[in-house]
């Protein structure tokens, strides 16, 4: 499944413009250590963190989408980023176990 | 016999904390990584002339890379972070050069010793362990698409004017939301 797929399917919302791409598994974490450390590529990043530090992080490891999850506020600047970057920034209202499981139920993870 | 061309991968990887100490006496600032499992900020001893106080902890890691072909490893406990170059002074010449490589659609990554009392800028990572980092990070990813570029942290004229952004997790163990940094790293 690609990132397209899976904002139709899941109802995310897009916070910037960018080239989808397919996704390999998901990762969830709020540590960007804990991210840079064990994501892997094409990992679909579920995070509630939202500094703008995760679009660095997720351009190193090239994750196919952060999903900041919980319905957290975006802060601006994360979103510009993410746009200056073409890193795939989504938005969730659902918990991360809640979003983890429909996740799981598409056969991802 | 060829040489390995080398596949490397993240290993032993350890999380704790890097450290930010300042001396309130001469204002050096030094940098070190712990295992403890809470680094609380505030602790303050003297060591010989210096009156040592920590002022900022990052919740961080450290690895070592090894070569899947050949076993080959290379321990990276030199190593404080990584900085990603996202925006700068005009003169900066990182950023320069950042400019540059991103129209190529590579992006530029500082690689950052440990700060010691003796010097104003980071400690060196040495050239081939920045090699080393960069072709893990692109072994990685699809480079047709865009790229990794590791550099020494030595290419910044001041480390006080660095606005680089630090891949680190800073205050994840207090309640309140990082403060948005609008100054260089240390002033």
């Amino acid at each position: 499944m690609d990132t397209r797929e899976l904002i139709e399917r899941l109802q995310l919302k897009q916070l910037n413009q960018f080239k989808h791409r397919s996704i390999d598994g998901v990762f969830i974490s709020d540590m960007v250590s804990d991210t840079m450390a064990r994501a892997r590529p094409g990992n679909l990043w579920l995070t509630m963190q939202t500094y703008k530090s995760i679009i660095p992080a997720a351009n190193l490891v090239d994750v196919a989408a952060v999903v900041v999850t919980s319905g957290k506020e975006v802060p601006a600047e994360t979103v510009e980023l993410a746009a200056r970057y073409a890193v795939p920034l989504l938005w969730s209202e659902l918990p991360t176990f809640e979003l983890a499981v429909k996740l799981h139920a598409l056969g991802i993870g | 016999m060829p040489e390995c061309p080398h596949t490397w991968e993240m290993t032993n990887i350890r999380f704790g904390f890097v450290v930010f100490e300042k001396c309130h006496h001469c204002g050096r600032v030094r940098t070190f990584f712990t295992r403890e499992d809470i680094a609380l900020l505030g602790d303050k001893y003297r060591e010989g002339t210096h009156f040592w106080s920590r002022v900022e902890n990052a919740q961080s890691f450290r690895f070592d890379l090894r070569c899947r072909s050949c076993g080959m490893l290379e321990k990276f406990d030199d190593l404080m972070g990584l900085l990603y170059c996202t925006a700068c002074r005009p003169e900066c010449k990182v950023d320069i050069l950042r400019r540059e490589l991103e129209a190529q659609g590579t992006h530029v990554v500082l690689a950052c010793g440990f700060l010691t009392e003796n010097r104003r800028r980071p400690e060196q990572v040495a050239g081939h362990k920045i090699e080393m980092l960069a072709s893990y990070f692109n072994q990685r990813r699809d480079v047709s698409r865009s790229r990794i570029a590791v550099l020494p942290f030595d290419l910044e004229d001041g480390l006080s004017h660095c606005m680089g952004e630090f891949l680190h997790d800073v205050g994840m163990i207090s309640q309140e939301p990082p403060e948005i940094r609008k100054t260089p790293l240390w002033q």
